[in-house]
């Protein structure tokens, strides 16, 4: 302060004070509206502000902290995984620095999480069992129970990773089938947490992918019963998307259990939901399903319906690969029929799809 | 039977496992956190 009474620099090369406060205030506006659009799903917009935010400074490194994991988690949600990677990077870097050991936690989960859809799995363990033995040590059951269900995760990815396509659920190499039991027996832990924590949410995302797990390890009944309570949760929140997964889920176990008339009624209520929920994409899916469902019924022309409604919707969207499939479809159960001209017309789509899409070992198949 | 059945079904349903559940991000909220702060210093005058 001079003797005039006016706050001035100690050194002029230093912000003042009040500019000092001004940045503050600054910052902090910019990350709470970047904070807003972020949760009204406008991540793009998010971005901006945490980034402008940043540009800004602040000397709060808490502050910092939230705008670096919140800048991972948008990109995240905007699929730029290399981008997320950086940010929950620099986060959890940041926790250890200054010693915010609930802040690692959470920036080792979001880490973890990146680096298993980036497929480098063993890292993800690593960050995973961080985030797991922090909020062990800080007796932090939550934290537990979500650093088991992203151990599940992770587990169910890998194996995911390294099946090859021509085998069938529950014949995969071993490394795969030790992969998922382990994803399996983390999904449990989880389960025995939260169900003591009363926590539905936690309970149905974990039943979910519990009866994807049990799937792939070709334990159909148990992949039955786990989407079966995850559909129970989904119905209990109203949860549409949810309902939805869960009912195309139980159809494709029952498939491999060979009972194709309940699975048709789940990929039923599939469709019915799809519908409902205006996702075209899905609509044709589960009509796609369907129609594979009816031809493994021998019921060729409710085949013939549903694979018409699939390749009309895969020709507003667009899709070509799925108008190739649809076509491939179409033209096996005329066949069935004995409907030869049709059974043509939809060998020759199929073929001239092919060519189009590159699809070379499609071109041989139609070609036979 | 039905493991014959299933086997057809593999070579028309390609497996991807299934649709997962979402992943469950941590959140560190910049509101949150000053809510916290204020509420603390209010305690503390108290």
């Amino acid at each position: 302060m001079d003797t005039g009474g006016s706050v001035v620099s100690m050194r002029a090369e230093e912000p003042s004070f009040h500019v000092r406060y001004r940045m503050e205030v600054s910052c902090l506006e910019l990350a709470l509206e970047g904070e807003r659009l972020c949760k009204v799903g406008d991540y793009r917009a998010g971005v901006s502000f945490f980034e402008a935010a940043i540009q800004v400074g602040t000397e709060d490194l808490q502050v910092l902290s939230a705008i670096y994991s919140q800048l991972g988690n948008a990109y995240f949600h905007l699929h730029d995984y290399a981008k997320a990677l950086e940010f929950h990077r620099h986060d959890l870097t940041l926790t250890r620095t200054i010693g915010d050991l609930l802040g690692e936690a959470k920036a080792s989960g979001n880490l973890g999480n990146t680096l298993k859809v980036l497929g480098r799995f063993d890292e993800a363990v690593v960050c995973c069992q961080r985030h797991l033995d922090i909020a062990r040590d800080i007796n932090d059951k939550v934290g537990q129970a979500r650093a088991l269900y992203n151990f599940g995760n992770v587990y169910h990815a890998k194996g995911k990773s390294i099946c090859w396509s021509g085998a069938e659920p529950g014949d995969f190499p071993e490394e795969v089938m030790t992969a998922l039991r382990k994803a399996a027996e983390y999904y449990e832990a989880n389960l025995a947490i939260v169900k003591e924590l009363g926590d539905r949410a936690a309970q149905g995302r974990t039943y979910g992918n519990l009866g994807n797990t049990h799937y792939l390890l070709g334990n159909f009944r148990k992949a039955v019963a786990s989407h079966e309570q995850r559909l129970l949760i989904a119905k209990e929140f109203g949860d549409r998307s949810a309902e939805r997964r869960a009912y195309c889920n139980l159809g494709n176990a029952y498939i491999f259990l060979g009972e194709f008339e309940i699975a048709a009624e789940h990929y039923k209520r599939t469709l019915q939901l799809a519908r409902q929920l205006k996702d075209r994409a899905v609509e044709a899916q589960a009509c796609y399903s369907l129609g594979n469902t009816y031809t493994l019924l021998q019921d060729y022309e409710r085949a013939i319906d549903y694979h018409l409604k699939h390749l009309i919707i895969a020709q507003d969207l667009n899709d070509r690969i799925g108008e190739g499939r649809a076509c491939w479809s179409l033209g096996n159960a005329h066949t069935a029929l004995g409907n030869h001209d049709q059974a043509m017309h939809f060998a020759e789509k199929h073929l001239e799809i092919c060519r189009e899409t590159g699809d070379r070992s499609g071109e041989l198949t139609a070609r036979m | 039977e039905a493991k014959s059945s299933a086997v057809a079904s593999s070579q028309i349903f390609h497996s991807d496992g299934g649709e997962m559940e979402p992943e469950t991000m941590e959140i560190k909220s910049v509101s949150e956190y000053f809510t916290k702060m204020h509420m603390g210093s209010v305690m503390s005058r108290q």
